[in-house]
């Protein structure tokens, strides 16, 4: 059996760095300014377990990502680990796309691609952490998904049993292929890539698309195709609020967990 | 002029530092207590191709280059330095191998050092001197087919952990680069250095007793020995050095500013404190500065030149960067206060190996003579 | 304006509190735009749970049943809901950010296409006495540095995922709702299929992972060691840390030791039992959503770096705490 197994990345600031992300008050904009990027943490699993059912069953491996030119780093980065190949979908047409138009960005530039038999994601990016793209993708290819995967084994046959991760426990799911699998932390430890491998990814190939290359509707994609919009952000207040309580044991343990649940919700 | 890195050397950059962060951050300290050679570290960084990265492929290497050694050792030693001090010798002895030694050497040693499966020791020092090899005493005669030799080494880092040692020997009216492997009768390491710094590193004393060495680990021509050691530390040890304080000077910058970020004094942190600040920024300054000069380096051998032609640029580098760490380190200490010398933050154990560097791969001075018989030649 | 939808979520039988959170609110959302609030409950001989989804606040009940939906099917759960939603028009839709909501939800969105917002920490409606009132979605961005107002401004449904504990639920009403039967008849041949759900304890928490950590420090020791530390923890479904002292005593190993030398970690709650607040301790928890910090000393300065402190006995306090907790069933 051999695999086209499809790995969507997405290049997102660097988490140590998040404190650093300011916000311009009157532009309401958000200044990343010097802070480096890196592949969502969680992509990087999504990649390991390709590269080792690669390594298991044979096939290929296709890294893909949407973003402004600069993500082609992120991309160079999944070649050097072990992608044989990757696709950067940048157009400014694509700018301001919110789960929904993302993912359908990504399907025109996965079918385009052709035949696959599996896409695997990050469970949810350390940026936004919707979670949304890989089951929205997934609709839109009218493809089976699964996300919180921890574990994957293959059928007999065209299946795969997973494992998707509960609060409490897991579900054990049998999924058909060709499917989109959303991997969670736990499902492996993403490897590094090696100094030879870092000096081959340069010579693998990188095609750039645009929308009129993944013959995208104007209308679903970007800020256009984006039904959510964002109208405002602003900053958290983060110094401590050092509530001292003081008294009778079991009085001030009852405020307290009153009061956990307000800040915890909020 | 082009200061801009390429992206291979980012995406070195980064996959070293994530190594160093996961591999080595969190075993750094009871490294050093326990002062054992980290086998493991180095076997994984072996896997990544870091070991042998100016070694070409042909002999297991990855042949990344200079500056990116010099970049690889820099992240090495940011985290824990004495791996990084372990390249900086180890490797010396892989690049003598590479660019002196025969066919046979090559393909019998390269390969299992470049996995990181043995280690290599490159021995000149005596208890006589170090740089001046005038006063050799180790002696290596030929008798038929073989080298008889005699003598001590001294100082000579990884010498007892090291399966093969690459030394200098006189012979004849010259002398010659020789190897020995561990365990060859006649050959001991009687005695381990009590160290300041870089405790996992070991340095000992080699001794040399009617051992017999087979003619075929001569290295290089007969008669050129002396010659061929320097060269491997001008090109190898001395950069490496440098790296390696620049290493030590940026993880204790760090460590230090996050300090300064966490720790309140009458109400504010630290790092708000003006003679605070301004300390920071002189780490900061004088650590980027020494960060150009060990990347020159890197730079000018990758352009081949060889390290006579450069030597006052490698001088440089080493002179400064070690000055470096060890001004950024007693800073450091000083900001830190009581918790600059508890080991839980990291510092001591950095400005210890620090102090290691003064002598390492020529001292502080005998770096100020090579650059000084330059400029008042 | 059409109604506020609440997709409520059973699991082997038992309703998931998150969808009674969201009645909660649905609840104040419909009432605002002068609507009725439904709940639409997927699984197998759940009927008797559309009692407790009409007292919480659901004026009606949409239910589906059929052996077949006893677990979470993808495919067949995600067809139902866009179904049943094309043909009523709900104008919120609200689903709880549990695993099972996060796997459904998006699949839903993508079917109406429609938009989807996730992990909102508060919802409210502007422009209600206008044609088309806009339901504001607040969510926590980058690290939670940032707070992000998003709107669906055209598109119907609005779609919000919400965390478990965020919302806060209505007391018990008697009241009586409309209980809808739907036809449903799963044919198709399930692509995707949960084949079952194993219940597994959660125990030890990866530290860095944990969603509320609990540590202890130095002054357990009068308090007669650890035990408190893991009771407290142990309600909380949380993981159990140390300070330096408590790895020096043996109570912790050397990997659950927060601070400076030990692991950073940025949960929902970071509780700190007895220890002064050394700043090579503090400095590990400095991103934590709350801290809630506990210690005999009023002076501690550990204080300076909690949102809540209490102040006292460590053996009068803790057990008050967990008993406390027990009683309201704090959900992080």
């Amino acid at each position: 059996m051999s695999l086209n197994i499809i790995v969507c990345v997405k290049q997102v600031p660097h988490p140590e760095h998040f404190s650093r992300i300011t916000l311009d008050p009157i532009r309401q904009t958000i200044s990343r300014e010097g802070i480096p990027a890196v592949i969502n943490p969680l992509d990087l699993h999504a990649l390991e377990e390709a590269l080792r059912i690669r390594e298991e069953l044979s096939g290929k491996v296709t890294a893909i990502s949407m973003g402004p030119p600069q993500a082609r780093c992120a991309l160079e980065e999944a070649l050097a680990i072990g992608a044989d190949d990757a696709v950067l979908l940048c157009d400014k047409s694509f700018a301001g796309a919110d789960t929904l138009a993302t993912a359908y960005s990504l399907a025109c530039g996965i079918k385009k691609l052709g035949r696959f038999a599996l896409i695997l994601c990050g469970n949810e990016t350390i940026d936004s952490a919707t979670g949304q793209v890989g089951p929205q993708l997934a609709e839109f290819l009218g493809i089976p998904h699964v996300t919180s995967v921890i574990q994957i084994a293959f059928e007999q046959g065209s299946s795969l049993i997973v494992r998707q991760a509960l609060e409490e426990g897991y579900m054990k799911v049998r999924v058909k292929l060709p499917a989109m699998l959303a991997v969670a932390k736990g499902i492996n430890q993403p490897r590094l890539p090696t100094v030879w491998a870092i000096m081959e990814a340069g010579s693998k190939e990188m095609q750039i698309w645009g929308a009129s290359d993944i013959g995208a509707t104007q209308d679903m994609i970007g800020l256009e195709g984006s039904p959510t919009h964002v109208t405002g952000i602003f900053e958290r207040d983060t110094t401590r609020r050092r509530e001292i309580l003081e008294g009778p044991p079991r009085q001030i343990a009852k405020k307290a967990v009153n009061r956990l649940h307000e800040l915890i919700a909020t | 002029m082009d200061f801009a890195p390429t992206r291979e050397q980012e995406m070195l950059r980064d996959m070293v530092r994530a190594f160093a962060e996961s591999e080595l951050a969190p075993n750094a300290l009871s490294f050093d207590e326990k002062g054992e050679f980290p086998f493991e570290a180095l076997k994984k960084a072996a896997k990544l191709g870091l070991v042998g990265i100016i070694n070409s492929k042909e002999y297991g290497g990855s042949d990344m280059g200079h500056l990116a050694r010099m970049i690889m050792i820099e992240e090495i030693s940011r985290v824990y330095p004495p791996l990084g001090f372990y390249f900086q010798t180890g490797q010396i002895g892989m690049y003598g191998l590479q660019n002196f030694g025969s066919e046979e050497q090559k393909k019998k040693y390269l390969p299992p050092l470049c996995q990181g499966d043995t280690v290599m020791a490159w021995a000149l020092t005596e208890a006589t001197g170090g740089s001046d090899a005038s006063t050799l005493q180790t002696t290596a005669e030929l008798v038929g087919d073989e080298y008889n030799v005699n003598g001590r080494k001294v100082f000579i880092t990884a010498g007892e952990t090291a399966d093969v040692v690459g030394f200098v020997a006189k012979a004849g009216d010259g002398t010659n680069l020789l190897l020995v492997e561990k365990g060859t009768p006649g050959f001991t390491t009687p005695r381990r250095e009590e160290r300041l710094g870089l405790r996992s590193i070991p340095v000992s004393e080699l001794a040399f007793t009617n051992c017999r060495i087979p003619k075929e680990n001569l290295v290089g021509q007969e008669g050129r020995g002396v010659r061929l050691a320097l060269a491997g530390i001008g090109a190898v040890g001395r950069p490496g050095a440098a790296a390696v304080s620049l290493g030590i000077a940026q993880g204790a910058y760090e460590v230090t500013l996050r300090f300064a970020k966490e720790r309140n004094l009458y109400g504010k942190a630290i790092v708000q404190l003006q003679a605070v600040q301004f300390a920071l920024v002189n780490m900061n300054v004088e650590t980027e500065a020494a960060r150009w000069l060990c990347y020159y380096t890197g730079w000018l051998l990758d352009q081949g030149k060889s390290p006579g032609e450069i030597g006052p640029d490698i001088a440089r580098a080493k002179l400064y960067a070690t000055d470096v760490a060890n001004k950024v380190c007693l800073k450091a200490a000083e900001i830190m206060g009581g918790y600059g010398l508890s080991p839980e933050y990291q510092l001591v154990r950095r400005l210890r190996d620090a102090l290691e560097l003064l002598p390492a791969a020529g001292a502080q001075d005998v770096q100020r003579v090579i650059i000084g018989g330059a400029i008042a030649r | 304006m059409n109604e506020v939808w609440v997709i409520a979520e059973q699991r082997l039988g038992k309703l998931m509190s998150v969808s009674l959170e969201l009645l909660g609110k649905g609840t104040e959302l419909a009432r605002q735009l002068k609507v009725g609030l439904a709940a639409v409950l997927l699984g197998d001989k759940v009927r008797a749970l559309s009692r407790q989804l009409v007292c919480y606040g659901a004026d009606r009940v949409y239910l589906g049943e059929d052996p077949r939906l006893r677990l979470y099917q993808s495919e067949v759960y995600a067809d139902l809901v866009a179904k049943l939603v094309d043909t009523h028009k709900p104008g919120i839709v609200l689903i709880g950010a549990t695993s099972i909501g996060r796997d459904l939800a998006p699949r839903i969105a993508a079917k109406l296409k429609t938009g989807l917002t996730a992990h909102c920490v508060e919802l409210r409606i502007v422009n209600e006495d206008t044609e088309k009132p806009q339901l504001v979605q607040v969510v926590p961005g980058w690290g939670g540095s940032l707070m992000v107002n998003i709107a669906c401004p055209v598109r119907r449904p609005q779609i919000a995922t919400v965390s478990p504990g965020v919302m806060t639920k209505c007391d018990w009403e008697e009241r009586e709702g409309e209980i809808i039967t739907l036809a449903v008849d799963v044919q198709q041949e399930l692509r995707v299929e949960t084949l079952e759900m194993v219940h597994e304890e959660r125990t030890g928490a990866a530290l860095e992972e944990a969603e509320v950590v609990v540590a202890g420090g130095w002054g357990l020791l009068s308090a007669g060691g650890f035990e408190l530390v893991e009771e407290l923890a142990k309600v909380l479904g949380g993981a159990v840390a140390g300070t330096r002292p408590a790895v020096d005593s043996g109570w912790i190993p050397e990997h659950r030791m927060v601070g400076q030398s030990g692991k950073t970690v940025s949960p929902k709650l970071f509780i700190s039992v007895g220890a002064s607040g050394a700043p090579q301790f503090t400095a590990g928890f400095l991103k934590a959503k709350v801290v809630l910090a506990i210690d005999q000393n009023p002076n501690a300065p550990i204080f300076d770096v909690a949102d809540i402190g209490l102040v006292g006995d460590l053996c009068d306090i803790l057990p008050c705490l967990v008993t406390e907790l027990k009683e309201t069933g704090l959900r992080i």
